[in-house]
C-alpha cells in the first residue's frame, strides 16, 4: 500500500471518529442547530423597531408664572415622552423616579417668560435614574428633542401671533397707500419735488405691504424651521436592529462553536491517555492535525449551512452578496476558529481550562469584534487585539456580503487565513512536541 | 484468527544493555540489561511502582533512555520509522479508546490509525472480534461494556494490524481470575501465531504462562530467568517433599542432609513429613528413595513441591532485601 494511501487512511481515522462522536448525540446536534436560530429568533422578539418611551412627570412649582401655557411645557409631542403627568412638589417627584414609578422628571423653570424677557435662557433641569450609558446617552436625546420643541412651539406661537398683527398693520398699511395715492392727486402739476417723494412714499408702502403678505402667507412651522434634514442609505435600505445583527451572531456562533469543539478535543486524548498509543502509533502530528481539521471543518460547514438556510429563508435575514463569496468566507472564519480551539486545547492541562478559556475569548469577542460597538469608536492600539480575533474578520465580511451585496474585502479575507495558517503551524509544532519522544 | 506469523525467523526482539531511565533525581530503571527471543512470552512481573510500565514506555519509544543501549526489533525505538511502528503493538493499561463509539467504530479507528488497509478491513476486524469472543458485541457502546470486555476490546485494538512484537502493560489487572486465565489462553495463541509478547503483571502467579519471566523491583530487574528457574534461584534448588508411613527420626532426617545433592536443612512440616532443598529434583528423588530405604524410612510419597510463584517472589525479595542490607 503506498504511503499516500496510508496517509489518507490516517486523516480519515479522525474524521470518521470525531463526526461520529459528534452525531451519536443528536441533542447536541438539535442545540447547535437550533438554538442559534432561536437566538436570533428570540431576539428579533425582543427588539422590535421602537425606541423606549419615557414615562415622564413634569414639575411645575409655579403655575401661575406660565401665564396659563402649561400645555406648552407638559404636552410633548415627542413618542419617547409617554404617560405624562404634572407634579406640583419636585421632591415628591424625585421620590417617584426614585421608586422607579417614572421614568424622567422634567422640571419646568420657574416664570419662564419672564427670564426670557429678561434676555436670559430659561434652564429645564431634567432628571433621571438610569446607569447604563447608552440609556443616559438616550435620555440626553430625548431631553434635548423635548426642549428644542418646546422652542420651536414657543417660536411657531409668537410667529402666528406676529402673523395676526402683521393682518392689522397691513390694512393700516393699505389705508396709508390710499391716502398717499389721494395726496399725490393734490400735488400741483409743477411741483416735481414734491410728487416724486409722494411716489417714493407710496413705492415704500407698498414694498412693505407686500413683504408683510409675504410674512403672512408663510405657514409659523416653516419660518421658525426652514430647513430640515433627511438620511438616505446608499443601497437604499433601512435594516431592523435584527437584520444588522444577524450576521455578526451566526459569526460570533459559528466561531465559538468551532473554538469549543475543538479546545476539548485534543485535552481530552491526552486527559484520556490514548495520546499514549498515539505515540507509538504509526502516525504523524500532521495526520492527527489534519484529520482533526476537516472533521470539525466538515461538521461546522455543514452547520453554519442549516444555521444560515434557517437564518435567511425563515426570519428573512437579508442576503444581497453572492453565494461563493459567503461560503469563502465562512471556511476562513471556521479555519481559522478551530486553529484557535486547537490551540487552546494543546495549551490547556484539563477540560475546565479549555472551557473557560474559549469562554474568555468568546467575551473578548463580543466586546472587541465590533460585534455591540463600532470598531472605528476604538483606541488605536486596542484594535490590534481587535483584529487578532477571527470574529473581527467574520462580522465585516458577512455584513458586506449579506447587507451591502459586496464581495468579502480581500484585505480581510487574506487577514484571516494568514492568522488560520499561522495558528495550524502552530498547533502542529506544538502537538508534534507533545507527540515526540520524552 | 489465521494471521499467523512467520515462525522461521530466530533471534532477539528486544536487546537492552545497562538502560536506565531518571527523571529528575528518581531513577525509574536503573541498569536494565535483558533480552527477548523471539515467539516467546516474556512476562515482566514486579509490584506497583516497581520500573515496569516506564521499561515498556522505553521500549516502545515514548521515553528516551537516560543512558545505555537499547535494540527494539534491530533498532533504537527512539529511531523508529512508521513501518517499525507498524510491527509494534502497544496495549495500554487503562481502558483508553472512547467510550461514545461502538466496539466495531473503536476497533475500525484504531485500523485506521495504523493504515489497515479498507479492502481487507471488515473481515479481519470480524475475525479479531471472533478472537476476542466480542463478535455479539460489536454495536455496543464501548461505555456500556463491562471491564473484561473493555480489556478484550483494547486486546483487539491492539491486534488490529497484526504486529510482530505486542507490549501488553498488565492486561490482567482488576479483572477477576477465569477472565485472566482466558487472556492467558489469547496470549498462548498469540504466541501460537508467532507473536512475541511482552507482558507485565503484578499478579505473580501469572509468571507460570511464560516462557521467560523477568523480576523487577524498585526500578531494577533482578533476574530473567524460566518459571521453574525463579523457583529454583528462590529457594536454591528445587523441593522434595517426603511423606512416610511413620515418624521420621531426627538421625535418619540427618542422614538425608548429610546426602550431597541436598542444599541446607530439611524443613519439618509434621513427625511424618519434611521437605527437602535438592540440586536437581529428577535426578534426586531416586536417590533419596535410596537413601530413604538404607535408613529404613517408609516412604508413603515423594514428589516435587511447586510453591506459589507470590512465595517464590516473596522469597526472591527477601533476598534481594537481604543482600542490599547496609553492613
Amino acid at each position: 500500500m503506498s504511503n499516500l494511501f496510508k496517509f489518507l487512511i490516517r486523516i480519515s481515522s479522525f474524521m470518521s471518529k470525531e463526526l461520529t462522536e459528534i452525531l451519536r448525540q443528536p441533542r447536541l446536534i438539535l442545540t447547535l442547530v437550533f438554538g442559534p436560530f432561536l437566538i436570533m429568533f428570540l431576539f428579533g422578539l425582543g427588539y422590535p423597531e421602537q425606541n423606549r418611551t419615557l414615562r415622564t412627570t413634569f414639575v411645575v412649582e409655579d403655575p401661575a408664572s406660565l401665564d396659563g401655557n402649561m400645555q406648552l411645557f407638559t404636552d410633548s409631542v415627542s413618542p419617547a415622552i409617554a404617560d405624562q403627568d404634572v407634579e406640583e412638589n419636585r421632591e415628591l417627584a424625585l421620590a417617584r423616579l426614585a421608586l422607579n414609578e417614572t421614568d424622567l422628571v422634567i422640571v419646568v423653570p420657574p416664570d419662564p417668560f419672564e427670564t426670557v424677557r429678561n434676555n436670559q435662557q430659561a434652564v429645564f433641569v431634567v432628571y433621571h435614574n438610569e446607569v447604563d450609558p447608552f440609556q443616559i446617552a438616550y435620555v440626553n436625546s430625548v431631553a434635548r428633542i423635548y426642549v428644542d420643541d418646546v422652542n420651536r412651539r414657543l417660536l411657531e406661537t409668537a410667529t402666528v401671533e406676529g402673523q395676526a398683527n402683521a393682518g392689522e398693520a397691513q390694512t393700516s398699511l393699505e389705508s396709508a397707500i390710499a391716502k398717499t395715492q389721494a395726496l399725490k392727486q393734490t400735488v400741483p402739476l409743477g411741483d416735481t419735488s414734491t410728487a416724486a417723494q409722494v411716489d417714493d412714499l407710496e413705492k415704500d408702502l407698498t414694498t412693505v405691504n407686500e413683504q408683510l403678505t409675504t410674512f403672512r402667507s408663510l405657514g409659523a412651522s416653516v419660518l421658525v424651521n426652514p430647513f430640515n434634514v433627511d438620511t438616505a442609505p446608499l443601497g437604499g435600505i433601512q435594516f431592523t436592529p435584527t437584520e444588522f445583527f444577524a450576521p455578526a451572531v451566526i459569526v460570533l456562533l459559528l466561531q465559538h462553536l468551532s473554538i469549543t469543539f475543538a479546545s476539548l478535543s485534543i485535552v481530552r486524548e491526552r486527559r484520556s491517555g490514548i495520546m499514549e498509543l498515539f505515540k507509538v502509533a504509526p502516525i504523524t502530528a500532521i495526520e492527527t492535525l489534519i484529520g482533526k481539521f476537516l472533521s470539525y471543518l466538515l461538521f461546522e460547514i455543514l452547520l453554519a449551512g442549516v444555521i444560515t438556510f434557517l437564518a435567511v429563508w425563515l426570519l428573512k435575514v437579508p442576503m444581497f452578496g453572492q453565494w461563493y463569496h459567503y461560503v469563502l468566507a465562512v471556511v476562513a472564519l471556521l479555519f481559522t476558529s478551530l486553529g484557535v480551539g486547537f490551540l487552546i486545547s494543546l495549551i490547556s492541562e484539563t477540560d475546565t481550562q479549555a472551557v473557560q478559556y474559549s469562554m474568555l475569548l468568546l467575551l473578548a469577542s463580543i466586546f472587541f469584534s465590533g460585534f455591540f460597538l463600532d470598531l472605528r469608536l476604538m483606541w488605536e492600539p486596542m484594535k490590534i487585539l481587535a483584529w487578532s480575533l477571527p470574529a473581527t474578520y467574520g462580522i465585516r465580511m458577512l455584513q458586506d456580503i449579506m447587507l451591502r451585496g459586496a464581495s468579502a474585502p480581500p484585505m480581510l479575507l487574506q487577514g484571516i487565513l494568514l492568522i488560520g495558517a499561522g495558528l495550524f503551524l502552530v498547533n502542529w509544532l506544538l502537538l508534534r512536541r507533545r507527540m515526540e519522544v520524552q | 484468527m489465521n494471521s499467523t506469523r512467520n515462525q522461521n525467523v530466530s533471534g532477539d526482539v528486544v536487546d537492552a544493555h545497562e538502560l536506565t531511565k531518571t527523571f529528575g533525581e528518581e531513577i525509574a530503571v536503573n541498569s536494565l540489561t535483558m533480552k527477548v527471543p523471539r515467539g516467546t512470552i516474556f512476562g515482566f512481573i514486579g509490584p506497583s511502582g516497581c520500573g515496569k510500565t516506564t521499561t515498556v514506555r522505553l521500549l516502545t519509544g515514548i521515553h528516551r533512555p537516560t543512558s545505555g543501549e537499547l535494540s527494539v526489533l534491530g533498532k533504537s525505538p527512539v529511531d523508529f520509522s512508521k513501518t517499525d511502528r507498524e510491527k509494534i503493538g502497544y496495549l495500554i493499561q487503562n481502558f483508553v479508546l472512547y467510550p461514545e463509539l461502538t466496539v466495531w467504530e473503536n476497533l475500525n479507528f484504531a485500523a485506521s490509525f495504523y493504515g489497515v488497509g479498507l479492502f481487507t478491513r471488515h473481515n479481519h476486524l470480524n475475525k479479531l472480534l471472533d478472537f476476542v469472543e466480542l463478535k455479539e458485541d460489536k454495536g455496543k457502546l464501548a461505555s456500556a461494556l463491562s471491564g473484561g470486555m473493555k480489556r478484550r476490546l483494547s486486546l483487539a485494538a491492539t491486534m488490529v494490524h497484526n504486529p510482530e512484537l505486542l507490549f501488553l502493560d498488565e492486561p490482567t489487572a482488576g479483572i477477576d481470575p477465569l477472565l485472566r486465565r482466558k487472556f492467558w489462553e489469547y496470549f498462548k495463541e498469540l504466541q501460537n501465531q508467532g507473536h512475541t509478547l511482552f507482558v507485565t503483571t503484578q499478579y505473580v502467579g501469572e509468571a507460570a504462562y511464560c516462557d521467560l519471566v523477568g523480576v523487577m523491583y524498585d526500578g531494577r530487574l533482578l533476574m530473567v530467568e524460566t518459571p521453574e528457574g525463579l523457583r529454583h534461584k528462590a529457594y536454591g534448588g528445587d523441593i522434595v517433599g517426603i511423606k512416610a508411613t511413620e515418624w521420621i527420626r531426627y538421625e535418619n532426617r540427618k542422614k538425608l542432609e548429610d546426602l550431597p545433592f541436598v542444599r541446607g536443612k530439611v524443613k519439618v512440616v509434621n513427625d511424618q513429613q519434611i521437605e527437602i532443598i535438592v540440586d536437581e529434583a529428577n535426578t534426586a528423588i531416586p536417590a533419596l528413595v535410596e537413601a530413604s530405604k538404607a535408613a529404613r524410612v517408609n516412604i508413603e510419597t515423594i514428589e516435587q513441591i511447586s510453591p506459589p510463584f507470590d512465595d517464590v517472589f516473596v522469597k526472591l525479595i527477601e533476598k534481594e532485601d537481604a543482600n542490599v542490607q547496609p553492613v
